[in-house]
Parts: structure tokens; C-alpha cells; sequence
């Protein structure tokens, strides 16, 4: 949004500039087609963002029904469930997003379908855990003894007491969706040309490192300050909130 | 009765690798065949390749001939070149394998010293620089950390070879690309775990009975503190493996991440398959050994159970 603001459209090519360093028309220089990198970085962001918020809203949904019912009902609802995930545990990182990623084809549609695939798993273990210690607070009970129903219970009386811990699970995961979709589109799996995205734009830079150094050390500065700043946001919230620190 | 345990939901979970990977191919949009072999191919190779796949059988019985082959250590074959896919792995996988233990090594030897250092110092202006500094590093992905270093390093100062694997410092670059982030996290680990045990009974036991600094840190205090460390590696291995696949394409480095790479490029997803199999089977070995050593390790956990 702050591009637009400055009346910078990521998509515009300046064929004078190809490669260009920093100056004052392109104040972080160009990229390789001649189109301004700090108004592509800006585009970037916002797509990384809508991503990653899209990606961690659907995950959490998933992730969060799942386990509620893992940690509500116990016994082989809760065994089957926590079976799955544990198979989706089996794979290392982003191996399965790739996986997903690669048979789905690229596009941004796949790329969130594939972030989703892999997103769901903490956040089922994290409200499992949780559910099954809740489960015998008293004010549940006593919910129980009244009569609730147990769409009730789990939503009224159980999940207003996750909220705070998913929120800030929600922060950490918002970095590392955008490192995962930045990875997909490093390896070209991910967000398409000419939509702008900070993986593709590194992919770029480095097949333009020996003429043009300062595209790839840009971007690759711009993620981590990101990706920092996220953390330091989730960790504040951590502390806010009260939540305590949890493997 | 641990082990037995362990082996059953280990067998679970090897099952449940098998059958997602296997369905991996199911999931591509449209006529697999169609897309792995473009729109030029003959009838006749679209119907070798069909019935190669076994792609017309009912989906359990596709299964059942995918273990049944497995078990054979048959692969298949990879599309484009005919290559049994085994053989591709067989080249490929040791060079993963020293690249991933390289960076282990890498990060165990950065991150527990400065993690010990860190400790000691806690609180003062050395912790403080250790602690940005990792924190810095745990934000930096592969992706771009790989290239500032082959740009420093090989291009800028020339002291490195920029990427492949033909000589032996090859190894350098994409191993502390890794190594680095494994390190930053080790760091913290080291930190945050003997910190902890600093402040038990029986450190100010070993204090008072006179020993000396050294050893209390030393034989008590850093032999308490490594057990939850062993835990971390275990879980960051995946992450090392994962990283293999980023790292491997940046520095040309050919193992089987970049071999997943390319065979997504060309749609060979046979190959791909195995190659996702072949790692995560990797990941649930490491992890499975993990357990078993901090088991034996730990007095504790071993009494409990």
C-alpha cells in the first residue's frame, strides 16, 4: 500500500536502468528488466503477507478443529488423529510443501494449498495439549453437568481460553510461512512472474550477483529485517499475553 | 517395553510415509502422464509409461505393487532417462549425507562453545553481542545467506570455489551456509539449558565442596546441560535436510535435494517421489536414534521408564 502511495507500480520497466545501482530515480536501483526494485520489494510484501495471512488462517482453522477433537474426546478419536500428524511430522521442514508444491504445479492458488498441507500440524498438536488440560477445569465440568452441547463446550468454554497462546503461535508462524513461500519461489515453485515475490526477486539476484551485487544483498536484507521484526513482535506478544514459553 | 514402543509407532509412522508419498503422484492435476510426457508424445509412449506406472489399477493395489517394490529396493525409473532411480539415489545420497554432516559438525562446534560463553558471561555486554548476533543468524534463510558468502567469498575475494563439487574446498561454502543457522540455534540452546542447570542443588553442592570453577562447570554442570541438546540437533536435522535442497541448488552441489530440484523442473515425478521418500525415511531414521541415545543417556528418563 505504501507504494502505491508513492505512485510506484511494481510492474513498470525502465529499459535505461537494467541492473542499475542505487540513485535518485531508483533509490534502490533496478532489476534485471529495468523495473524499480524498492517499488518490486514493497509489491513483494504485500502478496508474501496476504500469503501468509491466508495460509495461517486456514491452517489454523484446520489445526485447531482437529485438535480440539483430539484433546476433547481422547481414547481412538484422539489416537488416530495424533497418528496422522505425527506422519506429516515425519517430514523434514518444507520437503512436504515442496513435495505438494512440485506435483500441484506452480501459482500462487497451489502454493497456499501446499503452505496449508503442512501448516495445520502445530497448531493440532499446541490446542491438543491444551484441550485435554482444560478439559477438566472446573467451569467445563460444570458446563458438561448443565447440559452443554459439546460444539458449545469446545467453542464457548475451551477455545476463548486458546486464544492467546494460538495468537502468538499465529505470529511465529506468519514468519516462517513467509520463509516457506519464499523458498518455493526461490526454487520457481511458488508466487509467477510478473507478480512480484521476494523469492523469485533473490533467484534473480543471484543469476545477476557478479554484475549487479547490490539486487541480491537488497532483497536478502529487506526478508531478514522482516522476518526479525515478526519475531520480536511474536516474542512481545509472548510476554504480553503471558503465555508461558512451551516446546 | 521402550523400544518395542518406539518400533511400533515407528512402524506407523514409516507406513504413513509410504502411502502419502505414494499418493504424491495422484495429486497431480489431470492425466499424470500427460503432463510428465508434454503434449508431443507418441500414443505409444504415453501407454508404456501408463502401464509402467500402473496408473489404470484400482489405487490399493497400486499400493501394494509400490511396497511390494520397495521392498525389492526397486524405485522405478525415471522418465527422461530410463535410469533406475536406486542408481540415481546411490550416487547422490552420500553426497548429501557429507554435506548435511559437515554442517552438523559446523554448527556443534560454533554453537555449544559461544552457547557455554554466552552462559557464563549471562547478563554482561559479551551475552548480549552473542545472543543478537545468533538471533540474526536464526533469521537469515539459506537462500540468501548462500549467496552473500559465495559473493564474499568467491567472487570478491576469490579465496573459494564459487560452486560444484570438483575440489575438495568445495565443500566449504554450502556447509557453513548450513552450519550457520544450525550454530545460532545450538547457541541459544547451549545458553538458555545451562543457565538452568547453573542454578540446581547440586552445582552449589559440587561449589561447596570446594571444587574448582572449572570442573564444576566442566564434568557437572555442562554434562547435565548437553542432554536437552541432543534432543535439538536431533529435531534441527530435518531442518538440515530440508536446507540441503535450497543450499544444493544455489551451490550446484549435487546431492539429493538437487536432484529433487531437477526432477521437478522436468517433471520427472517418479524421481521426485523417491527422492521425498528417501529423505523423510532419512529424517525418521535420525529422529528414532535420536530418542534411543537420549534414552541411554539420560539416567533419569531411563529409571522412569
Amino acid at each position: 500500500m505504501l507504494g502505491l502511495l508513492f505512485g510506484l507500480h511494481g510492474n513498470g520497466i525502465d529499459l535505461n536502468a537494467i541492473l542499475a545501482t542505487p540513485n535518485v530515480q531508483h533509490w534502490l536501483g533496478a532489476d534485471d528488466l529495468g523495473r524499480d526494485i524498492l517499488a518490486r520489494i514493497l509489491r513483494g510484501v504485500q502478496i508474501s503477507f496476504v500469503v501468509a495471512i491466508f495460509v495461517t488462517l486456514i491452517s489454523m482453522t484446520i489445526g485447531v478443529c482437529i485438535g480440539l477433537l483430539a484433546g476433547f474426546y481422547g481414547g481412538k478419536i484422539d489416537r488416530m488423529l495424533m497418528q496422522i500428524t505425527d506422519i506429516f511430522l515425519a517430514f523434514p521442514g518444507i520437503l512436504l510443501a515442496i513435495a505438494f508444491a512440485a506435483v500441484l504445479g506452480p501459482g500462487m492458488a497451489n502454493l497456499m494449498i501446499a503452505l496449508c498441507m503442512t501448516g495445520w500440524v502445530s497448531y493440532a498438536r499446541l490446542t491438543r495439549g491444551q484441550t485435554m488440560s482444560l478439559r477438566n477445569r472446573q467451569h467445563v465440568q460444570a458446563a458438561e453437568s448443565l447440559g452443554a452441547s459439546v460444539p458449545r463446550l469446545l467453542f464457548k468454554h475451551i477455545l476463548p481460553l486458546l486464544s492467546s497462546i494460538l495468537i502468538v503461535e499465529a505470529t511465529y508462524s506468519l514468519a516462517s510461512i513467509m520463509i516457506a513461500e519464499a523458498s518455493l519461489s526461490f526454487l520457481g515453485l511458488g508466487i509467477q512472474a510478473p507478480n512480484a515475490s521476494w523469492g523469485a526477486m533473490l533467484r534473480d539476484g543471484v543469476r545477476y550477483m557478479l554484475v549487479a551485487p547490490h539486487y541480491v544483498l537488497i532483497v536478502g536484507l529487506s526478508l531478514m529485517s522482516l522476518i526479525l521484526a515478526i519475531n520480536l513482535l511474536g516474542d512481545q506478544l509472548r510476554d504480553k499475553l503471558d503465555v508461558r514459553a512451551e516446546t | 517395553m521402550f523400544l518395542i514402543k518406539k518400533l511400533s509407532s515407528f512402524a506407523t509412522v514409516i507406513f504413513g510415509v509410504l502411502l502419502l508419498t505414494f499418493l504424491l503422484i495422484h495429486l497431480v492435476p489431470g492425466d499424470p502422464v500427460e503432463v510428465m510426457l508434454g503434449e508431443s508424445a507418441s500414443m505409444a509412449d504415453r501407454d508404456t509409461l501408463r502401464a509402467d506406472l500402473g496408473l489404470k489399477q484400482p489405487l490399493i493395489s497400486q499400493f501394494g505393487r509400490y511396497i511390494a517394490k520397495l521392498a525389492h529396493g526397486d524405485l522405478g525409473s525415471s522418465i527422461h532417462t530410463k535410469t533406475p532411480i536406486i542408481d540415481l539415489i546411490k550416487t547422490r545420497y552420500p553426497a548429501t549425507l557429507k554435506l548435511a554432516i559437515s554442517s552438523l559438525i559446523i554448527g556443534l562446534v560454533i554453537g555449544i562453545p559461544l552457547g557455554i560463553y554466552a552462559a557464563l558471561k549471562a547478563n554482561h555486554w559479551q551475552d548480549f553481542v552473542v545472543t543478537m548476533v545468533s538471533v540474526r543468524f536464526s533469521a537469515m534463510p539459506a537462500f540468501w545467506l548462500g549467496p552473500i558468502l559465495m559473493l564474499v567469498f568467491a567472487v570478491w575475494l576469490g579465496w573459494l570455489p564459487v560452486s560444484g563439487m570438483e575440489s575438495n574446498s568445495s565443500i566449504i561454502l554450502p556447509a557453513i551456509t548450513l552450519g550457520l543457522g544450525l550454530s545460532a540455534i545450538l547457541t541459544r540452546m547451549t545458553r538458555t539449558s545451562l543457565l538452568d542447570v547453573l542454578h540446581d542443588d547440586f552445582i552449589r553442592t559440587a561449589r561447596a565442596k570446594g571444587l574448582s570453577e572449572q570442573t564444576v562447570i566442566v564434568r557437572h554442570a555442562l554434562r547435565a546441560a548437553l542432554l536437552p541438546i541432543i534432543t535439538i540437533v536431533g529435531l534441527q536435522m530435518g531442518s538440515l535436510l530440508a536446507g540441503t535442497v535450497i543450499t544444493e541448488t544455489i551451490f550446484s552441489w549435487d546431492g539429493i535435494g538437487r536432484l529433487l530440484v531437477e526432477s521437478i523442473e522436468k517433471r520427472d515425478y517418479p524421481v521426485t517421489q523417491a527422492c521425498v521418500l528417501v529423505v523423510a525415511l532419512s529424517y525418521v531414521l535420525v529422529n528414532l536414534f535420536t530418542d534411543i541415545i537420549y534414552r541411554f543417556a539420560d539416567p533419569r528418563v531411563r529409571v522412569s521408564a
